[in-house]
């Protein structure tokens, strides 16, 4: 079997082309472009985090450096190193990675249990719609971080728990969203169309309508990663989070939270860190609504 | 037993006196030796040819004021079964201790007046005060030491003393087996144990030689509760009878404990000067209460994190008092469950530990290195063995005879708070990896924790200061006690133990000890962490203050200065 | 309407029956031993045993279902195995107490960012916009916990002007609200701004406001008379939204400033496993998210002339 057989090339082409040509729409957005950079720039951080992060990230150096100092045997720290001798900015690097991989992956979970749900209730309806909407509104009703935290505590802090947590919590709000859009697109002639020619009900739904909803979607989701982010924050600072000693942008600054009056530096950089990839997130949320409003 | 004058000097004061004169024994030695054998402070001082200690009487003292002291309120409704020091500070305002150890780390009597011990260690008359009054109008004595003393030693109460006092419990064979066919085994008070010589004697015949039995009287769930305290309904909180110079007058656990003066009778040990103690929750969240001292809203703390120390320092109208201490941590591990169950793994963990480095990055280098034999250097009966060294072809080669050549994946449980519990842990995670071994760390809340904190087969224990060595070793080594949470079981070990106890010549006693520790080490069923010293945060207007080595609050002192 | 409200309560009802069964099934999973947290973990196995039976945990997990369930509709919520006291002592000071801090923090919060959505929206792309519009969204972007470090850094242990943790041990004092309402209100008025401005941008553009306009009508008069009562129709909604937003937005607040309050409460009652608290805290929120929804939608139905005429 060859890759080419499967899809093709112009499949390939076609799709590029539409990236290309949103990327470009995203251009005439300032804010959008500010936000996009912001994400660009911590993804690149992220993958190249092996090449510039000048330390391991669990490595214990030198305790309560200031930044821009070099250490006793001659290391720079361009951001100090916390107070348990582990350097700043490695671990900010590496913290990249991990909420990067972690947050990312559990929106991308809550999003697709939530098409699924979403495009189930607004196509199917009947009882269908009924169930889920009352098993949504149920899990709706009740406050997220609690959630999250019932469901942490339960079944122990990691990374796997934490996607659980979030997919479970995000996902009615997400279903909430792809069933309006499909209610809005199942009278569509399309729809219609692919009705007549006897398509199947999913292949309608994935095929047909799901495409359609993107644009709202798309702005959804970058707002959610900027709240996931928040989320898996608020548990490293309450010690719910990822365990150590993985680096966790909101973990580190817990931990150096009880320093953070004598030596500022070792909380604000962590601070910096997080808030710019959420604003990234944001930034590029409003860019993106910004240019399907235009449309 | 031969006569015995209660008020006589124990036969071996004298030369434990010569030795001190001819230097073969430390001034420090005498002290903690001679004030257990019931020899009063301010003697054995004299003797040491030191000045008196104790609570010097402040020309300039003030009476009057609250203290507010931030600190977790937890429940406190009995003494007995007390888990946690916090829990011991709000109650000892009320309810006393017959015997506590004060700012020298010396034993000094609170409600036992004196004591005394037979030549063989075995007999311990204590001799209690007879000016102390019960807030409900009973007057202290002996029945009520008896009623404590046999309720710590009834299993049904659950109390760790039973432990603490394990010199006065028999074992037997209920005759029931558990649902693996092992005898189910109970721990009861051995007969006579307990004897009532007059309304203010109480005599304790041992099973076997015990000199820390004075500072073991000492330890936060020892306090002394009324003999109607059950049939009151046993509940300190919601019937706060003590014979201490406070009394509660509010109480919230997560939030707060108002302690005032008592009116009812005049307390036995004279005037306080505080009319009124605070203690304030400030939840879980370390920050807090120093963001509480430095914006005045509370005048002391519990205990201040290593890490807050720098900040405090910074601040003008704070001061900050340490203590070094026997407190510890230990990455212990469960030798009956495997992997733990191989020796050369335990062993090849120690191996890769560097102490020193340790406890610079755990603890800035406050306290000491940790041996893993969990006695401390300032335990009177410290051995010095040779330092423990990192050596990773060492680990290696163990790891591989243990079966481990490719490596082993670990995994520690540790509480989340304080932050230098999971900072330990991180640093043994560092260190052991060199060797092959990929050690996870699970963070887990407090609540959490403490439900598997003995169960678990490796995790990480802080340990609490005790007065001697073989107080802690018996507490949490000795096979089958309440708090061995290694599941730990060598009868040379406990033999070599009970040895201990009843060595008198503190240079003889280092030389068993010495035995105790090879042994514990050599098993390395814990990866001792570090000594620490322990920090205490007060407001410049509060005088008299220090910072216990149990952390205890001991405020019968305390004044405040405007 | 009436039949709008009972089909909400029944809902309501629905939903609670659900979480409660939902939460006992979590926490049955986990049984972390009461009687150990109760007694102490010293106690033996013996005492754990009888306190155990005494208090009906050797029943079957249905039995215990519904005796609990019989107990909460009649009003009893069982005891705390936390504070050690019946849940209702606990539960409703502190929901009282962060009754307290989420006025002080609407007081604050809502008429600053209405007023603010409005200047934004209102000339849509001017430079007050644009700065109103940066400002909303880098607030969002900072989370509690971070803006919280700083903010005591700056007034608490620098400029020593307010008091770092608001336990509110001698009774009530304002000045202790101030700092955990300040940290609620940077990070959420920037969303409320936004959905404010998006409202009234959207309004302003509407046919019958550029007709206004184009009459010659004063624009201040345009603005204030017919512009507003519509453009505040979706922010009354995303308003009653936050205030379930905030029980569980206060958790980290109340956390770091030692604040007695619904949210701390939860937090440790989940920490501890505290079952009964669990339940009733839970029921609580449930109870405010759909009260709070059908406030909010019998709201935008009498606010919205065109939904109510139709």
């Amino acid at each position: 079997m060859t890759d080419r057989g499967i899809i093709p090339a112009s499949g390939y082409g076609a799709a590029l082309l539409r990236a290309l040509k949103s990327f470009g729409l995203l251009r005439e957005s300032r804010v959008g472009m500010i936000g996009a950079g912001l994400v660009l720039f911590w993804i690149i951080v992220a993958i190249f985090a092996p090449l510039i992060a000048p330390y391991h990230p669990t490595e214990q150096i030198e305790y309560d450096l200031l930044p821009g100092t070099t250490g006793p045997n001659g290391n720079f720290f361009l951001l100090g190193t916390d107070q348990r001798g582990l350097d700043i900015l490695s671990r900010i690097i590496w913290g990249s990675r991990t909420v990067l991989i972690w947050a990312p992956l559990a929106t991308l979970t809550a999003y697709v249990v939530g098409i699924v749900m979403g495009l189930a209730a607004g196509y199917l309806r009947g009882w269908v719609d009924d169930v889920l909407s009352r098993i949504s509104d149920i899990i709706l009703s009740f406050p997220v971080l609690v959630l999250y935290i019932l469901i942490i505590t339960t079944f122990g802090a990691s990374k796997i728990n934490i996607v659980i947590a979030i997919t479970f919590a995000s996902s009615p709000g997400i279903m909430r969203i792809v069933r309006g859009l499909v209610l809005d697109l199942r009278n569509r002639d399309y729809v219609a169309a692919a009705q007549t020619r006897g398509e199947s009900a999913w292949h309608i739904m994935l095929v047909e309508i799901l495409p359609n909803a993107r644009g709202p979607l798309i702005v959804d989701a970058c707002l959610r990663l900027g709240y996931v982010i928040i989320t898996i924050g608020v548990l490293g600072f309450l010690g719910l989070g990822i365990p150590p000693p993985d680096p966790d942008w909101g973990g580190m600054i817990n931990q150096s939270r009880q320093v953070a009056m004598e030596f500022p530096h070792m909380t604000l950089f962590p601070c910096i860190a997080i808030s710019s990839l959420i604003l990234g997130f944001n930034l590029l949320a409003d860019g993106l609504r910004e240019i399907s409003l235009r449309d | 037993m031969s006569k015995k004058s209660k008020d006589k000097m124990h036969p071996y004061i004298p030369e434990l006196v010569n030795k001190l004169r001819k230097g073969e024994v430390t001034r420090r030695d005498f002290l903690n030796t001679a004030t257990l054998l019931g020899v009063s402070a301010g003697a054995a001082y004299a003797m040491a040819g030191l000045p008196a200690p104790g609570r010097k009487a402040h020309a300039a003292a003030k009476k009057g004021g609250n203290l507010r002291v931030s600190m977790n309120v937890k429940a406190t409704d009995d003494p007995a079964t007390f888990d946690w020091s916090e829990k011991g500070n709000v109650a000892r305002h009320m309810t006393e201790s017959l015997v506590r150890i004060g700012d020298d780390g010396v034993a000094q009597p609170v409600l036992a007046e004196s004591w005394s011990a037979s030549e063989d260690l075995k007999t311990w008359t204590f001799n209690l005060r007879k000016n102390a009054t019960w807030s409900n109008g009973d007057a202290f004595g002996a029945d009520d030491v008896i009623f404590n003393f046999r309720r710590w030693l009834d299993p049904k109460t659950g109390s760790s003393n039973q432990g603490r006092f394990s010199s006065m419990t028999t074992t037997s064979d209920t005759g029931n087996k558990d649902e693996n066919g092992n005898a189910i085994m109970s721990t009861t008070e051995a007969g006579g144990a307990l004897e009532k010589i007059d309304d203010h004697t109480v005599r304790f015949n041992l099973n076997n030689a015990d000199l820390a039995l004075p500072e073991s009287m000492a330890d936060y769930p020892a306090l002394i509760v009324n003999r109607r305290f059950e049939d009151d309904g046993g509940d300190l909180i919601k019937n706060p009878v003590g014979t201490g110079p406070y009394t509660l007058k509010e109480f919230a656990i997560g939030e707060k404990a108002t302690l005032v003066r008592r009116t009812d009778a005049p307390w036995w040990g004279g005037e306080t000067y505080l009319d009124k103690i605070s203690y304030i929750d400030h939840g879980d969240d370390p920050a807090a209460q120093v963001a509480a001292l430095a914006s005045d809203q509370v005048d002391t703390n519990y205990q201040t994190s290593i890490e807050q120390v720098g900040t405090i320092k910074n601040i003008a109208d704070l001061e900050i008092y340490e203590r070094v201490t026997a407190q510890t941590g230990v990455a212990r591990m469960h030798v009956t469950a495997a992997p733990y169950d191989n020796k050369k793994l335990r062993q090849a963990i120690q191996a890769c530990v560097d102490h020193d480095k340790m406890l610079k990055f755990v603890y800035r280098g406050r306290g000491g290195p940790a041996e893993d034999h969990h006695v401390a250097p300032v335990h009177p009966e410290y051995a010095e063995l040779p330092k423990l060294k990192q050596d990773y072809d060492k680990a290696k080669k163990l790891l591989a005879e243990a079966g481990y050549a490719d490596g082993i994946e670990l995994r520690i449980d540790c509480v989340a708070n304080p932050p230098w519990e999971q900072n330990a842990c991180l640093a043994l995670s560092e260190m052991v990896k060199p060797a092959g071994i990929d050690l996870k760390i699970n963070i887990m809340p407090g609540g959490t924790y403490w439900d598997v904190w003995a169960s678990t087969p490796f995790g990480f224990t802080a340990w609490t200061h005790r007065a001697l060595g073989v107080q802690v070793l018996n507490l949490a080594y000795r096979s089958g006690v309440a708090w061995n949470e290694t599941n730990y079981s060598n009868p040379e070990f406990d033999k070599t133990l009970d040895q201990a106890g009843g060595i008198l010549d503190p240079n003889e006693r280092r030389k068993v000890t010495r035995k105790l520790e090879e042994i514990l080490q050599d098993d390395a069923i814990i990866s001792q962490s570090l000594w620490r010293s322990v920090f205490v945060t007060a407001n410049k207007r509060v005088k008299g203050l220090y910072a216990q080595v149990a952390l205890e609050h001991h405020y019968n002192g305390v004044w405040l200065d405007g | 309407m009436l039949i709008f409200v009972g089909k909400r309560i029944g809902f309501m009802i629905l939903t609670m029956v659900v979480v409660s069964i939902l939460l006992f099934l979590l926490l049955e999973l986990t049984p972390g031993n009461v009687a150990t947290k109760v007694l102490g973990p010293y106690s033996s196995e013996e005492q754990r045993n009888l306190w155990l039976e005494a208090h009906g945990y050797f029943e079957p997990f249905y039995i215990r279902y519904f005796d609990w369930l019989g107990n909460f509709a009649s009003g009893n919520f069982g005891d705390s195995v936390r504070f050690k006291v019946p849940v209702s002592e606990v539960l409703w000071p502190r929901l009282a107490n962060t009754a307290i801090l989420g006025i002080a923090t609407f007081a604050v919060m809502i008429p600053l960012s209405l007023i603010l959505g409005v200047l934004a929206g209102m000339r849509e792309g001017s430079k007050t916009d644009r700065s109103i519009s940066i400002v909303s969204i880098v607030t969002t972007s900072i989370p509690e916990f971070a803006s919280a470090v700083f903010i005591t850094a700056i007034l608490v242990f620098w400029l020593k002007l307010l008091p770092g943790t608001s336990t509110m041990t001698y009774g009530f004092d304002i000045v202790q609200l101030i700092l955990p309402a300040m940290v609620l209100i940077i990070y959420d008025f920037g969303y409320v701004t936004r959905m404010t401005r998006a409202s009234m941008a959207e309004v302003m553009t509407t046919q019958y406001i550029r007709t206004a306009v184009l009459k010659g009508l004063p624009y201040r008069r345009v603005v204030m008379r017919h512009a507003l009562r519509n453009a505040l129709i979706a922010p009354f909604t995303v308003i009653m939204l936050q205030i379930n937003w905030l029980l569980s937005g206060v958790i980290v607040v109340e956390f770091f400033f030692a604040y007695k309050g619904f949210g701390a409460l939860l937090l440790e009652a989940s920490l501890n496993k505290d079952i009964y608290l669990i339940e009733a805290c839970a029921m609580v929120a449930v109870l405010v998210a759909v009260a709070t929804q059908t406030i909010a939608d019998i709201g935008y139905t009498y606010l919205n002339p065109r939904i109510r005429f139709s």
